[in-house]
């Protein structure tokens, strides 16, 4: 069993958290001011996703997943790699994990489909990432409101 | 006890003599003398004697029941002692104890058994038996033959035992039971400490639970009626795992410690991770249309003519105020209210992910010597423009 990352899924550090994404905002409106209102938009989305990762730490697989998807995201904007390029085929195992045991297996496969990185994993191993990632989402959410609020006043 | 035990039998085995082992040897003399009372009994052969090899099965050899008790645990512990001393040997008194005719032995041989009691004294005394102790010596000379009451006396012992960490004894004692009485129902003494939520009793289990008697390295214990073979062990612990993570996600998610049953959870969980990035989005957008108002300005030339580490308000030319003024923007900073940080390019085009993670532990110092630099001091509402490039 996995006595220290099974019973205390790591909170959040609030405070880096909030420094990586605020970083994140701080180039992109230095860069992109010029940009478009849905461009910027994606890119902060994009921001916020690699903040929480950084923040995540390489520990967990779904911070590695996503950090894979930023760089790939970084690298086809600037080399101008064609957006056809998947990255994630070199990480993306093909195994499938039979499952029949499974309550619903379809609901185990969206699941996998929300949570990145978590495409190939046993049950118990998905269950710890999403929860993981519940709780990183949580806190990136919060940070941006509180973002929004107070910017917006 | 039970190392002590199982040297015993391993230097009974081995041919050499300790006290407990000469003691055990004039205990089995005892034993043959007794035996060779009752030739009448049919199917009791004095049992083959190996030397202190086979003192167990030989002892064992006695039909009485008290003896089977006295000596059944530890012949069973010592099963692969034994089994490669003198295999023959175990296989007989088994044979011997399935004996329909051997069960009835007790009460009738009880009475020829004069120094019974000392036998089984004898028997308590010697460390090598000593493993259920006391209550079982005790219960023994209580119900000296009685067949009816050695099977309560049997729970009353694994009751009013503790958890007893002899690996191997456990998933035996059903066996022996199965043996000795055939009549009764299995209590079901194998107690797993993988507490799992079936505990169905199933009469298959026994036959299961009675074929582990051959394994020496049972470690598990499984609920009473349970299935002991590793398949289902293996099983049963990924159900545990599965089901600890379940409980750890309806904490998580808010609205889902009412729910029962792992679809509807799951559903709930695969909802709020739903709303969640819906929200992250929606939000980013909110940003993006809040930011233009928002003017960051750098310091990347003054920083990077420092080229170096910049501490807590040093090098920052009257940028207290720029500070505070963000402080207040983001209101989500509790420990980073004195510091400078120095902002690199690649927080949107981030660099390969192992420089990425070094900074990972020091947020708040950066050195950065080479590359370029621009710290922000960014002003909230867009009034101060420190261009200092």
């Amino acid at each position: 069993m996995n006595r220290k990352n099974s019973n205390k899924s790591r909170n959040p550090n609030k405070p880096t958290l909030a420094f990586y994404f605020l970083r994140a905002l701080a180039c992109i409106n230095k860069k992109t001011s010029m940009a478009s209102y849905n461009q910027r938009s994606g890119t902060i989305k994009r921001a916020a996703y690699a903040s929480m990762a950084l923040a995540a730490g390489p520990k967990r697989a779904w911070s590695r997943a996503v950090l894979c998807r930023v760089l790939w995201w970084g690298s086809s904007r600037l080399h101008g790699f064609p957006t056809r390029r998947r990255p994630r085929a070199f990480f993306h195992r093909r195994v499938r994990v039979a499952d029949p045991k499974l309550r619903e297996p379809s609901k185990a496969d969206v699941l996998r489909r929300l949570v990145p990185g978590a495409k190939a994993m046993d049950l118990s191993r998905l269950l710890e990432e999403t929860a993981h990632y519940i709780q990183y989402l949580r806190a990136q959410v919060l940070l941006m409101q509180n973002v929004v609020g107070s910017v917006s006043d | 006890m039970e190392p002590t035990r199982s040297s015993d039998a391993g230097s009974g085995n081995s041919g050499t003599y300790t006290p407990e082992i000469a003691e055990s040897i004039r205990f089995e003399e005892e034993i043959q003398s007794l035996m060779r009372e009752n030739t009448m009994h049919p199917g009791l052969e004095p049992p083959p004697v190996g030397g202190g090899g086979s003192s167990f099965t030989a002892l064992l050899g006695l039909p009485a029941n008290q003896a089977v008790e006295l000596l059944h645990e530890p012949e069973s512990e010592e099963s692969p002692a034994v089994a490669i001393a003198s295999a023959s040997g175990g296989e007989m008194w088994r044979f011997r104890l399935r004996d329909p005719k051997a069960l009835t032995l007790p009460s009738g041989c009880s009475p020829t058994f004069p120094s019974n009691a000392a036998l089984v004294e004898r028997a308590a005394r010697l460390s090598v038996f000593a493993t259920e102790d006391s209550p079982e010596a005790a219960s023994v000379p209580s119900h000296s033959g009685d067949r009816s009451t050695k099977p309560k006396a049997e729970p009353a012992d694994s009751d009013s035992q503790p958890i007893c960490p002899i690996p191997g004894e456990r998933p035996q004692r059903p066996a022996k039971r199965k043996e000795a009485d055939k009549g009764n129902k299995v209590k079901g003494p194998a107690k797993k400490t993988k507490s799992a939520e079936e505990g169905s009793a199933k009469g298959a289990e026994e036959n299961t639970s009675g074929s582990g008697e051959k394994l020496p390295y049972v470690h598990v214990r499984a609920r009473r009626g349970q299935a002991t073979d590793s398949h289902s062990l293996a099983e049963r612990a990924r159900r545990e795992k599965i089901n600890a993570r379940m409980k750890l996600l309806q904490e998580l998610v808010p609205g889902c410690s009412k729910i029962s049953g792992t679809a509807l959870v799951l559903d709930e969980i695969i909802n709020h991770v739903q709303s969640l990035q819906r929200q992250v989005e929606v939000l980013s957008m909110r940003l993006a249309a809040v930011n233009p108002r928002i003017d960051f300005s750098g310091l990347d030339s003054f920083l990077s003519a420092e080229c170096g580490r910049v501490t807590v308000g040093d090098g920052r030319c009257g940028g207290g105020m720029e500070q505070s003024a963000w402080m207040e923007a983001t209101a989500v900073n509790e420990g980073r209210r004195q510091q400078q940080q120095i902002w690199h390019v690649d927080s949107v085009h981030p660099h390969p992910t192992p420089s990425v993670w070094e900074r990972v532990d020091s947020p708040h110092l950066f050195i950065n010597p080479g590359t370029s630099l621009f710290g922000y001091d960014p002003s909230n509402s867009g009034k101060r423009r420190r261009r200092r490039r």
